[in-house]
């Protein structure tokens, strides 16, 4: 038993791409979104609450999982324009456009890293929260990322 | 080019107007242990650059962002008896030298004041800061 150890630089990372290989962390042309200040993955089970006369507390039921995968990072112009990448769709059209077309997209978020047996959620969705923001004492470009899960997250090792 | 350098120039230029100060580009400037702003009364000497450096930006991919605080000391001494009567415009114009360094996210210049004997020592400190 060991916490998971993020500092190294290579441990925490997200990969996107328009399929599934192509999502998946070390795989060959996925995009692996740099500068990433912070990153969180949402995995929610839907609630129902409701209080019934013999009961001093509410009780509850589950409906469907709502995921969200939602992140800060700092602005890289190749990633978020786009750069050519005629094997990544995501990665061709950049994080921007990608939003804007409202198209789907493959993820993993990586926790241990890309090594043999590292750990990885992975999923499908369609990224939006952009909110790109400078200003001079900041002096770089932030914006949050969100990407809206479509279905369920799953586990997984490399 | 360093930053000094721009500031050499910009003071340079900023003085241009007056034949009370000139401006070298010097180092070390002293002798015999002494400074040699105070031998060489109305000259400026620009001190060597000193650099500092600050994580702005923690990134997980260790591809942090940093900043650079770049400070430079300026000298000018005048004869406490016999000062210039353009002083005031020769130090506002040191001040406002800072401008000429570009790409800054803030820059900054004060003085201080030291009366020694009957001379008047000017020390400027610049501070520029860039990522």
């Amino acid at each position: 038993m060991a916490v998971i150890n993020v500092t190294s630089g290579s441990q925490a990372v997200l990969v996107l791409g328009n399929t599934s290989p192509l999502a998946t962390p070390g795989a060959a042309n996925s995009l692996v979104v740099p500068f990433m200040q912070d990153i969180t993955v949402n995995a929610t089970p839907g609630t129902v609450r409701y209080s019934t006369l013999d009961s001093t507390a509410s009780s509850a039921f589950t409906t469907v999982n709502e995921n969200s995968i939602s992140l800060n990072v700092l602005l890289d112009e190749d990633v978020f324009f786009g750069s050519s990448n005629t094997a990544n769709k995501v990665a061709n059209d950049g994080l921007l456009t990608t939003s804007i077309n409202k198209e789907e997209v493959f993820f993993s978020v990586a926790f241990e890293g890309t090594d043999s047996s590292d750990y990885y959620v992975s999923g499908k969705g369609f990224i939006g929260g952009l909110a790109p923001t400078a200003s001079i004492d900041g002096a770089v470009w932030l914006t949050p990322i969100e990407i809206t899960v479509n279905g369920e997250l799953t586990k997984a090792t490399v | 080019m360093a930053i000094r350098d721009d500031l050499i120039t910009q003071i340079t230029t900023n003085t241009a107007f007056t034949s009370n100060v000139s401006v070298s580009q010097e180092l070390p400037f002293e002798s015999g242990g002494s400074p040699l702003y105070n031998k060489n009364m109305g000259t400026v000497y620009v001190d060597e650059q000193q650099i500092s450096v600050e994580q702005l930006y923690r990134t997980l991919d260790q591809s942090n962002v940093n900043t650079t605080t770049t400070t430079v000391n300026a000298y000018l001494s005048t004869d406490a008896k016999n000062e210039f009567n353009d002083i005031d415009t020769v130090v506002a114009n040191l001040l406002i030298a800072r401008n000429a360094v570009a790409n800054t996210i803030d820059s900054t210049s004060d003085y201080e004041i030291e009366i020694t004997d009957d001379v008047i020592t000017y020390t400027f400190e610049y501070n520029f800061i860039t990522v």
